[in-house]
């Protein structure tokens, strides 16, 4: 991905909110700020720290990014923490939190030197949390941010993981529904979408209609599509009941389409699971691509008539956000982050069962005047709140009020 | 023509927040006597939040009510009555927030006392107590002049109309918005001024839509005020 400039925002979001945070970044000058998390590329994490790296480094402060390395036995762990704090029954072993401490503290023998000097460490999800422990001599103030939904979290892996994030000075989560009680503050930061990615900016109608031809997906039909990892907590196997429901009565095509992220051992299994689920309907187009394929995700949420987003445990949901941005609107579960950005009538439909699904998704096609109002005012509220700008002013705010212990305060002029 | 002031005033310099939204440090409430209990309770920093600052936070939304506690009242405890009596509370019309406390807890007591049962919501759409913190800067702008407020009102943010405009309330002695007090600052020319700013029915509005009135209600009070410069000056 090629790093953009700060004024490249500019013609997106008007100078006032670049110029809000160049104000804001003017006393945190300097600061040595490192963000971790296990993977590269693959899931909103990742896409986050892409553009909030270079961003944070073209306002003066001195960001860089760091990735914890292990092995399937690891990933098995972490992958064990995020199901379990979303609430799943999982099987969490001494063996395992031995794998788990054992290979962060190999991490923590390369990262040490940069941890320990920094103003700021970020540590994004449970997978590198237990570094702070293993940084003795750190200088800076250490932030648990927690992309997941951990409202209601498997009492043994939140038992575990509460000792791990304990003494950090703050965590972040992206709603207060999803915050556990800690003895630090709990802040809470929407994440956001960048307006000008692979994956978010404008396309010529012509690539769009090549990305279509290639997986041989029809223009003239209305297309439904959910872009998610292949993973039971999205639900695709309830997306294809909703669209098996619509029957003769709806002449539609469905996409499910998905990247892999490289800590996400799972997905292949659920994958064979969709596919067996979509055998006989050759208006069900199941496109298993790569993590980088984020044009191909542009465009198909561009060509889509409605977005789907059936999760049944959401984190926030970006993909609700970056079908909103493109003037979607977006039939969405009725759980986590997705409660935050759909609005009933407003901005697309909540539901809890395929049921739920087919029958908004009918009343939309039957309907197209509102899946234009509806995608109109969609994006009008991503683009006042819920892109990069705001989501690293959030940042920057939290940084200056660390720094300040934590009171309201006027930075210096 | 320019608004001919009395007196001279300080230069007025524009600042500009942001909020970051943190947990309240409350326990949550999954009914409404739960909800009465925390309420009591929490602190100031909680009402002021849920009453004064939804207006600045991100949102999807532009809701029918103002306050988070008629919004709750509304969507999740499914009770309009009581979101009505809570959603047209001004916290801005009371001296403080401790009066603004008691009375939303007198709203309360007397919907209990009504009911037959007491309402609640199923999990994961209880009540979370929210606090902010605020990180105020320096734009950069100096105003001197009445006319330099009414010219340069347009380039505001809107977070900058909540400082100035809304959270001034709560910081200043007499409870003043910032502008009209700098402009008291300039003697009985700024009269007008300030009339059309006391007559602006802020709480209600978003903020694109204050900045909006603000923007008009100045702009014409400016037209009148010059209009009676020029007769008495007789030009």
């Amino acid at each position: 991905m090629t790093s953009k400039s700060l004024a490249a925002y500019e013609n997106v979001v008007g100078h006032v909110a670049i110029s809000q945070l160049k104000q804001l970044a003017d006393d945190l000058a300097g600061a040595r700020v490192v963000h971790v998390n296990s993977t590269k590329t693959g899931g909103g994490v990742a896409e986050i720290l892409q553009w909030l790296i270079p961003l944070m480094n073209d306002l003066g402060l001195e960001a860089s990014w760091e990735v914890i390395e292990g092995h399937n036995k690891f990933f098995n762990t972490t992958k064990a923490f995020h199901n379990g704090l979303q609430g799943n029954p999982v099987a969490l072993s001494q063996s395992m939190i031995n794998v788990y401490e054992e290979t962060v503290a190999e991490n923590a023998d390369r990262l040490r030197p940069v941890l320990e000097e920094a103003d700021f460490v970020f540590i994004h999800d449970p997978q590198p949390a237990f570094l702070r422990h293993l940084c003795p001599d750190r200088q800076g103030k250490w932030i648990w941010r927690c992309h997941i939904d951990a409202s209601h979290p498997n009492r043994k892996v939140w038992n575990y993981l509460k000792k791990v994030v304990s003494g950090y000075d703050a965590s972040i989560f992206s709603m207060p529904h999803f915050a556990q009680r800690l003895e630090h503050p709990q802040f809470i930061i929407a994440p956001s979408i960048d307006p000008l990615s692979e994956k978010n900016r404008e396309l010529l109608q012509q690539e769009i209609d090549t990305t279509l031809g290639r997986f041989g997906i029809s223009r003239d039909l209305p297309i439904l599509t959910q872009i998610s990892r292949f993973d039971r907590f999205k639900d695709p196997i309830g997306v294809i009941d909703a669209f098996k429901m619509l029957n003769s009565s709806v002449d539609a095509q469905l996409v499910l389409a998905g990247g892999g992220a490289t800590d996400d051992p799972e997905g292949a299994a659920v994958f064979e699971e969709v596919q067996e689920a979509s055998q006989g309907y050759d208006r069900i187009f199941l496109l298993l691509l790569p993590s980088d394929a984020h044009r191909t995700i542009n465009a198909l949420q561009r060509a889509s008539t409605i977005v789907i987003q059936k999760s049944l445990q959401e984190g926030f949901g970006l993909t609700v956000t970056e079908a909103m941005w493109k003037s979607k609107p977006v039939i969405g579960g009725n759980v986590g982050g997705i409660r935050l950005q759909v609005y009933n009538h407003h901005t697309g439909f909540l539901v809890d069962t395929p049921e739920g699904a087919a029958l908004r998704i009918r009343e939309l096609l039957r309907h197209p005047e509102k899946i234009r109002a509806m995608g109109k005012t969609a994006q009008e509220f991503v683009t006042l709140n819920f892109l990069l700008t705001r989501h690293l002013r959030e940042y920057l705010t939290l940084m200056s009020g660390l720094q300040s212990g934590l009171q309201n305060h006027l930075t210096a002029a | 023509m320019d608004i001919a002031t009395e007196k001279t005033n300080m230069p007025f310099q524009v600042k500009d927040c942001t909020i970051i939204t943190r947990m309240g440090g409350v326990e949550t409430a999954v009914n409404l006597r739960e909800m009465r209990e925390r309420i009591a309770v929490c602190p100031v920093e909680c009402l002021f939040h849920h009453f004064c600052e939804t207006v600045i936070r991100p949102t999807f939304d532009d809701p029918e009510f103002r306050n988070d506690f008629a919004i709750w009242s509304a969507r999740q405890l499914r009770d309009r009555v009581l979101a009505e009596r809570l959603g047209i509370i001004n916290p801005y019309s009371l001296d403080n927030f401790e009066q603004l406390r008691e009375l939303v807890l007198e709203i309360v007591d007397e919907r209990l006392s009504e009911l037959v049962y007491i309402p609640w919501v199923p999990r994961g759409r209880d009540f979370r107590f929210m606090r902010a913190m605020t990180v105020v800067f320096d734009v950069g702008i100096t105003l001197t002049t009445p006319d330099d407020l009414i010219d340069q009102l347009p380039n505001f943010s809107h977070s900058s109309i909540y400082y100035h405009f809304i959270e001034a309330r709560r910081r200043t002695p007499d409870k003043s918005d910032d502008f009209s007090a700098w402009l008291d600052g300039f003697g009985s020319g700024t009269e007008s001024l300030r009339g059309a700013l006391e007559g602006i029915d802020f709480y209600y509005l978003t903020l694109p839509d204050l900045k909006k009135t603000l923007i008009q209600a100045l702009r014409s009070a400016r037209a009148e005020v010059t209009d009676d410069q020029q007769v008495i000056s007789g030009v």
